[in-house]
């Protein structure tokens, strides 16, 4: 049988590890040399040559507005709650123009235009490396399709996300960690985890969950009364039980994975407290994060985390920010929302640049969709905010092979539609996997009476988006 | 036979093609096409013409026995083809590839060539595009430069991969060329068209009769036989007369033995999970090995009989349907409304099929039982089927919601009874299958009166209304706690509104009688409100509807259809208008590219006509047509669907059985039989165990009993010959052995009940609430405008610990035991099971609450049996594994025991408190702020906890150690 020697190994491994403690490193190596070489989450190569290796996404949930981030409208300030005559989307009722409660200004030595509020990120440092998309129009005006769409591709639920794709077609570097991890806040976005789900690839393709609260990895580690030393003690007991079974079935191949899938759960346990643990960075780098400013704790540690993360060779991160749905009170609400990102994105830039990182990590910044030139009354009152827009948006990518200090696309002089660069979601889906090496064509599964793939029905490539 | 050949329909088949002798009535073999998780392009957009190898050229060797020639043939024919000939080329395949692989972008609008070239007549091929260089050279293939772009010699073109053309596809265009590139005149196209539409098969296929496709192309294009396998009518003559027959015959083919049959233990453990999803008990073991001893054979009926008859059994099978229909309590999307009534559905299914109802009633309910069967309840409920998906109307234009939910119920309808899924042709012809866009138009067009509510339907005797009063008490105190705060809140708003219009000399007006005044006129909208207050009474407002919706529960509803006329809809509050119209009746059409905004050619009802079984009464010059009134449209679509000649029901729901008792179907893809599923290991049995089955009256649990009765059933999973298996029938299509397969994430949970003794196996009635992990349970979600209430575990024991298929099933928020073990998610069919292990698995086997719970009962209960570890030992391998422990076992695991139970003297457990209360933090979407608030989770007031670690001593926690190692075994996970 081709299974023994590997069988021998993993008893040796189950059996010695809790006596010799095998350091993490020397198991990284030992399990890339071993058994993981043919997991599902090995490493492959890319289809084509790569720009990016990992990919850092950014979603702000809720549907930041374009208008009142990086696609700023002096037309709208004009009109500001003069009447509005649009019918499009679920318009209805008396409307108004809104002009954004922020002053815009060029920053940088490219020029790239971003809102006042915007203030670490618009040292040249940073803003430079962007690429500000303008052209991409949604699908769905309600948040969870949206979501699910800008996730998966298929705004139904239930096909493989994004990062499940990538993780697919790429396998991950780090056997020790999952290859697809999301971060959110404490509430999940809406739609919830069919945003990261495997769909209908293998479960060894799903986003992963740190959690920031509580056990960063449902069940990671025992209860409080059973040490890890007693957890290793069951995992040996467990490993003698599972062998004695696989000498009596050696038909049936798979045991070993599974046996295996313990061991790595194990490796995990110090893994992923390590990664989370940010006592190792120095000061002025958690500064650097704001992770000692309350607005900007959170975002800014799971920023800091993302780039341990890519660091240790997990292929796709994602990070949740909500509270962007600011359908009132615009300008506290995307105020706030801005300021608890602003740092911590422009950490992320700095921190990759100086690691030599953000060349083959492609950050991106997206929400679901974008918002409205104007508003309804709500409530009875003119509320200053902005309903759903599908026709226009903006996102940003940078690193990773995208064409820095430009902007690509148009929206029309409100802001209301695209109509430059004009493409759909799949378009913006297809350009990103084809800077990881794949082609969407060809990263298909069989699925449901047919080859599918995350673009649904095939796209095209953005080419001005790429360097 | 010196012309046959096995001609693959891939790029490969060039060497073939150029050596074969010209003969156009080759018969042409499609091989296998295996569905594996290789990559491939997309299938929509690759041929739509399957032309497997037709050639016009032909080399002058003969050869025999459809053997390549040593040498492959490369230099080009001699043979020149006749205008006819080369005529009929350009027709057939020429054109019809210029149109679909070129035409998109070289012609298709005149002021937007790509390249300035034209591929839309022979003058401008000649000419060639912006290079001005001729593209075809007449007689020159080798020389045109068509060829070269074809060939990706020099540009390439088509430029997509998968839109490249094949090796044979380049090989008619380089025939044509040599033929000198004739374009024969429209008419003489319309004629070779027509002549080849009155041949039904030919060289290329045969063609397929159906209502016709948007255009002739498609109408006429032909299908390999072998392919359509399940649009042909099965077979009524056959070589054999059981299972074993058509099993064994390939076995003998392959040359490969059967493996021997499975131990009595083995088949005991197997049956019963295969039937009940429950391990079997001691008692049972003891009682089966007995009468295995006595009579081996008639042990083995008497075990299917006792199990087919077990309640479990309608609880276990009825679990595979409820994947396929994707079951759920909730909406989903940006509300997840509850669907409060939902679980009389799912205790519909568990009751049909443990009273063994006929598989054709089963299904004319499901689709139609509220017109088969006016005014009986249980007609409204089992239409609960057309309501499982996924569906909610916010923000959603009305237009589009009610698109949604048609296109919804026609692929669930085609992919559940049909094995056809339908989204495929829902914006074109199907690319592959016999299903013009029009049938799927039909389709939709008989459900177009079809309308979702929640409909009053009195409970029926058989339905379990335990615990109604208990549920109903903790929910009116929810709402109350919700609706006291909200009032307070509108109270403390009102106040200053009041406060506001008295400052101004002016009368108060209430909330929705000054929405309209004008700004300056009216109190500032959350006057008197803190911006925390505002926060507060969005939430509890939603509390307010959440827990109103809850108490339908224990009304007499059933989450079903009406018909009637499209009114507006909202998903919160779905009931039947007091007024339906019953003389509307919609007016359907084709909708243009799937867009309902683009009315195409008005469609009436209808079925599938490529299965060329007409509907009853349907006027002779539209045979496939169902009544056109606003009733009785969905209750002949049942009925065609039973109908005997159908050839895809009874296969579909054969094949699905067939699958969950051997672990792969005998088509593999059990939600699509088309030409891009899996062909049929056995297409014979499939077709003979179809026939019995609806001869013995569509009765399934005959058919379980003719599947387990055969040897192929019980065949052991070992083999003496495992090398010539591994290397003959790697994927076991043979069945040459018997899989193993994991136990599903149910099975799992289900099982650790039942061996801990905690199991409550009382059947159906309310969802109930297990324990889930307390971290997920009590973490916020966000629906719209708010966060979701905690999930609450059921108070009792007995109200948590039942068994999983009644859990209470939430699409925005799994629980994560079940999900983690490859529960699927409810938004998608799921035609089997994913059983990929994963690391999170063993972190929730090892280490969740759920395990360690289940760990310490089964210690008590080992405990309370025996003051022996040797004894406990023993039961507790009983009990999970069904085997008595090894010697080695109990000695190594004796002293483990010893050993844990001094490592648990040292280290004591924590006492858990469960919240009765907890605090809230939410970002209000308006300001941007977060703010705080209460929930109130009365559930833990009187709770009636499991027993925990520190409920109980070191040598309790020792047991349970053991218990929990077994509970991680790959053997308790795997059936054999």
């Amino acid at each position: 049988m081709t299974s023994l020697p590997r069988r021998e190994f993993l008893y040796g491994l189950g059996s010695s590890l809790g006596a010799l403690a095998l350091t993490d490193a020397l198991a990284k190596d030992v399990i890339a040399d071993g058994v993981a070489g043919k997991g599902p989450l090995s490493p492959k190569p890319p289809m084509h040559p790569a720009k990016a290796k990992a990919v850092i996404m950014l979603f702000m949930e809720g549907g930041p507005s374009h208008i009142d981030t990086f696609d700023p409208k002096p037309e709208l300030t004009r009109l500001h709650v003069t009447e509005s005559k649009r019918t499009k989307g679920l318009a209805t009722g008396k409307r108004f123009y809104v002009g954004s409660p922020f002053k815009s200004r060029k920053v940088g030595q490219s020029g790239i235009e971003m809102c006042d509020q915007f203030v670490h990120m618009a040292d040249a440092e940073v803003a430079d490396e962007l690429c500000v998309y303008r052209g991409c129009q949604a699908e769905s005006l309600n948040h969870p399709e949206a979501l699910l769409h800008m996730n998966t591709g298929s705004r139904l639920g239930g096909d493989p996300a994004f990062g499940a794709w990538s993780t697919y077609g790429l396998g991950s570097v780090n056997q020790n960690l999952p290859g697809y991890v999301v971060m959110t806040e404490l509430a999940l976005p809406q739609a919830g985890s069919t945003n990261w789900s495997n769909g209908f690839l293998p479960a060894y393709f799903q986003g992963t969950r740190l959690r920031p609260e509580g056990s960063p990895i449902l069940d990671l580690e025992p209860p409080k009364h059973r040490s890890r030393a007693h957890q290793r003690r069951a995992l040996d007991a467990l490993a003698a039980l599972n062998q004695d079974h696989l000498q009596r079935h050696p038909e049936h191949s798979d045991l070993a994975a599974r046996m295996e899938s313990y061991e790595l759960a194990y490796r995990m346990q110090t893994a992923v407290p390590d990664i989370i643990d940010l006592k190792s960075e120095p000061q002025h780098v958690r500064d650097m994060y704001g992770l000692e400013r309350k607005e900007t704790s959170a975002f800014g540690r799971q920023c800091l985390m993302a780039r341990r993360l890519v660091q240790e060779g997990v292929r796709f991160v994602q990070i949740f920010s909500g509270g962007w749905d600011s359908h009132d009170y615009l300008e506290r609400g995307h105020g706030s929302r801005i300021n608890s990102v602003d740092q911590p994105i422009a950490a992320l830039i700095k921190d990759l640049k100086r690691c030599g990182m953000l060349d083959d990590t492609l950050v991106v910044w997206t929400g679901e969709f974008g918002r409205t030139p104007d508003n309804n009354h709500r409530g009875g009152v003119t509320a200053l905010g902005r309903g759903h827009n599908v026709d226009a948006m903006n996102m940003w990518f940078a690193g990773g092979g995208v064409k820095k200090g430009t902007t690509v696309g148009a929206t029309d002089e409100i802001g209301a539609e695209a109509v430059e660069c004009v493409h759909p979601i799949r378009d913006v889906h297809v350009t990103l996997m084809h800077l990881l090496g794949l082609d969407d064509n060809k990263l298909t599964y069989f699925h449901g009476g047919r080859y599918k793939q995350l673009s649904q029905f095939g796209g095209e490539v953005i080419k001005e988006i790429i360097a | 036979m010196s012309n046959t050949y096995l001609v693959t329909s891939d790029r490969q088949d060039r060497s073939t093609a150029d050596s074969t002798p010209p003969n156009l009535n080759r018969s042409v073999t499609r091989q296998d096409e295996k569905v594996t998780t290789e990559t491939r392009s997309h299938a929509c957009f690759t041929a739509a013409f399957r032309i497997a190898g037709l050639v016009f050229v032909g080399a002058t060797v003969a050869i025999g026995n459809g053997q390549l020639p040593a040498e492959e043939s490369t230099v080009p024919s001699e043979v020149k083809l006749t205008e006819a000939e080369a005529n009929r080329l350009f027709t057939l395949r020429v054109q019809p590839l210029l149109n679909s692989k070129c035409l998109g972008c070289h012609g298709d609008t005149a002021d937007d060539i790509k390249g300035d070239y034209d591929v839309t007549s022979r003058k401008a091929l000649l000419a060639g595009g912006e290079s001005e260089e001729a593209s075809v050279l007449p007689g020159d293939p080798d020389e045109s430069p068509l060829m070269w772009a074809i060939k990706w010699e020099s540009m390439e073109m088509p430029p997509k991969e998968n839109d490249r053309l094949t090796e044979t596809e380049i090989q008619y265009f380089s025939d044509w060329i040599t033929a000198g590139a004739p374009w024969p005149s429209t008419e003489v196209q319309a004629e070779i068209r027509h002549a080849e539409s009155q041949v039904r098969e030919n060289e290329d296929g045969i063609l397929i009769s159906t209502s016709g496709g948007l255009a002739d192309e498609w109408t006429y294009r032909r299908y390999q036989p072998n392919e359509i396998w399940a649009f042909v009518p099965l077979a009524d003559k056959f070589q054999f007369d059981s299972i074993d027959g058509f099993i064994g015959q390939q076995i003998d083919e392959a040359n490969l033995s059967a493996a021997p049959m499975a131990t009595p233990a083995e088949l005991l453990r197997r049956a019963t999970f295969d039937l009940t999803g429950l391990p079997p008990t001691p008692q049972e073991s003891k009682a089966f090995n007995q009468a295995w001893q006595q009579d081996a054979d008639s042990a083995w009926t008497g075990l299917i009989d006792r199990l087919l008859a077990s309640p479990h059994y309608g609880e276990r099978w009825g679990q595979h349907w409820l994947d396929v229909v994707r079951y759920a309590d909730t909406g989903g999307f940006s509300n997840d409304f509850e669907r409060s009534n939902a679980w009389r559905y799912r205790d519909y299914v568990v009751r049909s099929l443990n009273e063994d109802k006929p598989y054709n009633d089963f299904v004319v309910e499901q689709i139609a039982g509220d017109e088969a069967a006016p005014g009986d309840p249980e007609g409204l409920i089992s239409t609960g089927f057309l309501r499982m998906g996924a569906w909610g109307t916010a923000m959603v234009p009305q237009e589009e919601a009610r698109q949604l939910f048609v296109d919804d119920v026609v692929h669930s309808v085609g992919q559940s009874f049909l094995s056809m899924p339908m989204r495929c042709c829902k914006c074109h012809d199907h690319k592959f299958d016999p299903i013009p866009t029009q049938d799927y138009y039909r389709m939709y067009a008989t459900f177009a009166a079809t309308q979702a509510g929640e409909m009053p339907a009195e409970f029926l005797e058989e339905e379990n209304r335990n615990g109604f009063e208990a549920n109903e008490k903790m929910v009116d105190a929810l709402f109350d706690y919700a609706e006291v705060r909200r009032a307070k809140l509108v109270a403390k708003r009102e106040a200053a509104a009041k406060a506001w219009y008295d400052e101004r000399g002016l009368e108060y007006k209430p909330l929705n009688a000054r929405k309209n005044d004008a700004d300056d006129a009216k109190p500032e909208r959350h006057c008197g409100l803190t911006e925390e207050d505002q926060g507060r009474l969005k939430v509890r407002e939603q509390d307010v509807k959440i827990w109103k919706r809850r108490k339908e529960r224990f009304q007499a509803l059933a989450q079903s259809v009406f018909n009637g006329q499209d009114l507006f809809k909202n998903a919160m509050k779905l009931r039947q208008p007091p007024k339906v119209n019953a003389n509307w009746v919609p007016e359907s059409f084709i909708y243009t590219g799937g867009d309902y905004t683009a009315k195409g050619n008005p469609v009436t009802p209808g079925v599938l006509s490529g299965t060329g079984v007409s509907v009853p009464g349907a006027p002779s010059d539209d045979p496939y047509a169902l009544p056109t009134t606003q009733a009785g449209r969905r209750l002949a679509m049942a009925k065609w669907i039973v109908n005997p000649d159908n050839p895809l029901t009874a296969r579909s729901i054969v094949n699905r059985i067939w699958q969950y008792h051997f672990g792969q179907g005998i088509v593999r893809t059990a939600n699509n039989f088309g030409v891009k599923g899996s062909q049929p290991t056995h297409v014979e049995l499939l077709d003979w165990m179809a026939r019995d089955f609806m001869d013995g009256g569509w009765r399934m649990k005959r058919l379980h009993k003719l599947i387990m009765t055969s040897d192929a059933y019980r065949r052991s999973t070992q083999h003496d010959d495992l090398a010539a298996i591994e290397t003959v029938d790697p994927d076991n299509k043979l069945l040459a052995r018997f899989l193993p397969r994991r136990l599903t994430a149910e099975e799992v949970r289900d099982s650790l009940l039942a061996a801990s003794g905690e199991l409550n196996r009382e059947l159906g009635g309310l969802p109930c609430n297990p324990e889930i992990n307390m971290e997920v349970a009590l973490q916020p979600r966000m629906i719209q405008f708010s966060l979701a209430p905690a999930y609450l575990p059921s108070p009792s024991r007995q109200g948590r610990n039942r068994r999983s298929i009644y859990a209470y099933r939430v699409r925005g928020q799994a629980d994560p035991f079940l999900e983690v073990m490859n529960k699927p998610n409810p938004n998608d069919s799921c035609e089997f099971r994913d059983a990929a292990a994963v690391s999170p698995q063993a972190f929730t086997l090892l280490n969740s609450d759920v395990t360690s719970d289940r760990s310490i009962a089964l210690a008590t209960r080992l405990q309370k049996l025996s003051d022996d570890s040797q004894r406990q030992i023993n039961a507790a391998f009983r009990l999970l594994l069904g085997r008595r422990a090894t010697k080695q076992e109990t000695e190594s695991l004796t002293a483990y025991i010893k050993e844990m139970t001094e490592y648990h003297t040292q280290s004591p457990a924590i006492k858990i408190a469960y919240p009765t209360e907890i605090t809230r933090s939410l970002v209000e979407e308006f300001t941007g702020k977060p703010f705080e608030y209460t929930e109130w989770l009365p559930v833990f007031e009187n709770y009636e906890s499991d027993l925990k670690p520190s409920d109980v001593d070191a040598a309790t926690r020792a047991i349970a150690d053991m218990c929990l190692l077994l509970i991680n075994t790959n053997e308790f996970v795997y059936v054999y």
